[in-house]
């Protein structure tokens, strides 16, 4: 009986219009004022216990503000068209000037052609992920989102470029093609790329070019003064762990720190195997004093018992134990239980 | 280990103790964070529930209406959001632990918040590893200070710093009599000191019970203190004043949290086994642990065991 109850009060609810709740405030009071005419000029009801020959089903309660879009999902066509889709709908309710948007358009409408259009490009199966990421593809006109692929092709990105571009980073397609264009300038004259390496960075890292430039500019400097590496190797590294430039500039000296001068890993073998600078400190930093302590920690390639630098940071730890500490996993937990 | 059948089942069983390994330079509200985060993550990759129906009547009011059910779109997961989310946890931690140290933490989750109440309430021992470096003093007393003095330490033996740390251990415990909170010339205090040591009363003075030097090898020693109401710096202090009474100078290195009461290094889960699976599997152990020994939680006299 009570979860009958307690729906009923949900279909009250969800009779509503729901595209705004300012509109919905004035239809009611609109339809209020309007029954209550009819009552004073009929004047046959008197009191609320006798039975009403109307049809008042197209009256709703007053809908209060609400904080998510759960309390719309199960009238909304449009919302229930982009569940199917797999969207996030309450990753997206964390923006409300978003949710104000989507609510105001139609599946049907507003969104299918421009659902339509990205699906060329991520696959069908990406929409969902691609929506939750960035709900606002919707809103932007299908002309311009053209405009901008437009731009990539007379860029001679390859037609597998562009869907991996537009794939890896959901807001790729918002950035107007000036701002693109002065993007992917300011990364040739920095890094002296060539067309190709542009082309290969972009693909490769596309989250990269339109990241928060002054962040870029950071780090570069990191690279470059704190980290000194020369133009060549700064290069090289950008196109091999594009990563880099995106993670924060503190963790990444820390990192930095711990392999160039306490380990004592030389620029070189760093440019062989940049992904230990993309990994957590801590995990190089128990796996080389494992090592240590059991005098394996020898990262020469010149003399014998050589272990590569990737061994800090691929593998599981019991893998890693097996292969190169040559001990049983439960030696290294022991050791992580001293320090 | 226990299979984990469904989400629901897994969170009623998550009330207790559980005991984790504390990495250094993490702080003790990180490690909870951590811990409930990857708890949630786990929860939500678990078998949920079906999804509620929900019942809708529709039709024009006049006529005979009609009911129907249907899928309720607001109990999807992806319109509700996340089944199980942070604020879903109670989470507390038994006895602080410093950012700098290292150890033994115990954390209560949901029930278990109890718990951590009473351990500390029941003012356990615990022991630490403080490791020391002499020859150098800073103004924080730990390595990352500023160093404000250099010495040599040549003159240092195994035999000197032995001699200093007895010291110091029987002035400390001349001053666990003042803080036990009973008279000092009365008959009980006679009968509970005649019986060995005792716990001090409230949680404000740090009392030393035991320290010795467990490793020397000039310049770096280790020390083993076993305290109640201890903090981080004051087990960085006492690394100080031992270098001061050996006529030179010390900093102290690391601090490492070896036991808690009963709580040892084995049962103490590092920082890549913080999973569902492993959590629930140390709350088990935990808690076998704590019915085997009944005075870590009520400790009946101000005598101090474990």
């Amino acid at each position: 009986m009570c979860s009958i109850k307690r729906n009923m009060s949900h279909l009250f609810r969800s009779l509503l219009v729901y595209n705004t709740n300012i509109k919905i405030r004035k239809n009611i009071s609109n339809v209020v004022l309007a029954n209550s005419q009819t009552e004073v000029n009929s004047g046959e009801r008197k009191t609320v216990t006798e039975p009403l020959n109307q049809d008042v089903s197209d009256i709703t309660p007053y809908f209060p503000d609400t904080f998510n879009l759960a309390a719309y999902a199960n009238k909304s066509e449009t919302l229930q068209s982009l569940l199917q889709l797999q969207v996030n709908l309450s990753k997206i309710e964390k923006k409300p000037h978003i949710v104000n948007k989507i609510l105001k358009m139609d599946f049907e409408k507003d969104m299918k052609q421009n659902i339509f259009f990205i699906k060329d490009y991520i696959g069908s199966e990406n929409i969902g992920k691609y929506i939750t990421k960035n709900p606002l593809i919707l809103c932007e006109p299908i002309d311009d989102l053209q405009v901008r692929i437009n731009y990539l092709q007379s860029k001679k990105f390859s037609n597998f470029q562009i869907n991996e571009i537009v794939t890896k980073n959901p807001f790729w397609l918002m950035f107007s093609t000036e701002r693109i264009d002065k993007r992917l300038g300011y990364f040739q004259n920095k890094f002296n790329l060539i067309g190709n390496e542009v082309r290969e960075l972009a693909t490769k890292q596309p989250k990269l070019i339109t990241y928060s430039i002054q962040h870029i500019n950071t780090n570069t400097f990191v690279v470059k003064e704190e980290m000194g590496f020369n133009e060549d190797e700064t290069k090289k590294l950008l196109l091999n762990t594009p990563k880099i430039w995106m993670i924060n500039q503190k963790s990444l000296l820390e990192r930095f720190n711990y392999l160039h001068n306490i380990i004592k890993i030389p620029h070189d073998t760093l440019l062989h195997c940049p992904h230990v600078l993309l990994c957590r400190n801590f995990k190089v930093k128990q796996r080389h004093m494992f090592l240590e302590s059991l005098g394996r920690a020898q990262y020469d390639p010149n003399k014998e018992n050589y272990i590569p630098l990737k061994a800090l940071i691929e593998k599981t730890d019991s893998e890693f134990c097996k292969i190169y500490a040559k001990c049983n996993i439960h030696d290294f937990n022991t050791f992580l239980k001293t320090l | 280990m226990v299979k984990i059948k469904n989400a629901a089942l897994a969170y009623k069983t998550l009330n207790g103790l559980i005991c984790v390994y504390k990495p250094s330079c993490v702080s003790v509200r990180q490690v909870q964070h951590t811990i409930l985060t990857n708890l949630c993550r786990d929860l939500n990759e678990l078998p949920d529930r079906p999804l509620e129906k929900r019942v809708e009547i529709v039709g024009a009011t006049n006529a005979p209406m009609e009911v129907k059910l249907l899928p309720n779109y607001a109990d999807d997961p992806l319109v509700c959001g996340p089944r199980y989310i942070e604020k879903d946890f109670r989470c507390s931690w038994a006895t602080h632990l410093g950012l700098f140290s290292s150890g033994i933490l115990l954390l209560g989750i949901n029930d278990g918040t109890k718990l951590t109440y009473q351990l500390n309430v029941a003012r356990l021992t615990r022991a630490f590893k403080v490791h020391g470096q002499l020859g150098k003093a800073t103004d924080t007393y730990f390595w990352n200070g500023r160093t404000m003095e250099r010495s040599t330490f040549g003159h240092v033996t195994r035999d000197k710093i032995d001699r200093i740390v007895a010291h110091m251990q029987a002035a400390h415990q001349k001053s666990m009599y003042e803080v036990s909170g009973l008279h000092i010339d009365s008959q009980t205090t006679y009968d509970l000191a005649s019986q060995g040591l005792i716990r001090p009363a409230n949680s404000k003075l740090p009392v030393v019970y035991g320290i010795k030097c467990v490793h020397f090898d000039p310049p770096n020693f280790t020390l083993e203190v076993q305290s109640v109401n201890e903090y981080e710096k004051y087990l960085w202090t006492l690394i100080h004043d031992l270098g001061v009474q050996l006529k030179t100078s010390a900093h102290c290195t690391g601090v490492q949290c070896i036991r808690h009461g009963k709580f040892d290094l084995q049962l103490a889960l590092l920082r890549k086994h913080w999973k569902l699976e492993h959590i629930v599997d140390n709350m088990d152990d935990c808690r076998q642990l704590l019915e085997e020994n009944e005075n870590l939680l009520r400790p009946k006299t101000a005598k101090l065991t474990v």
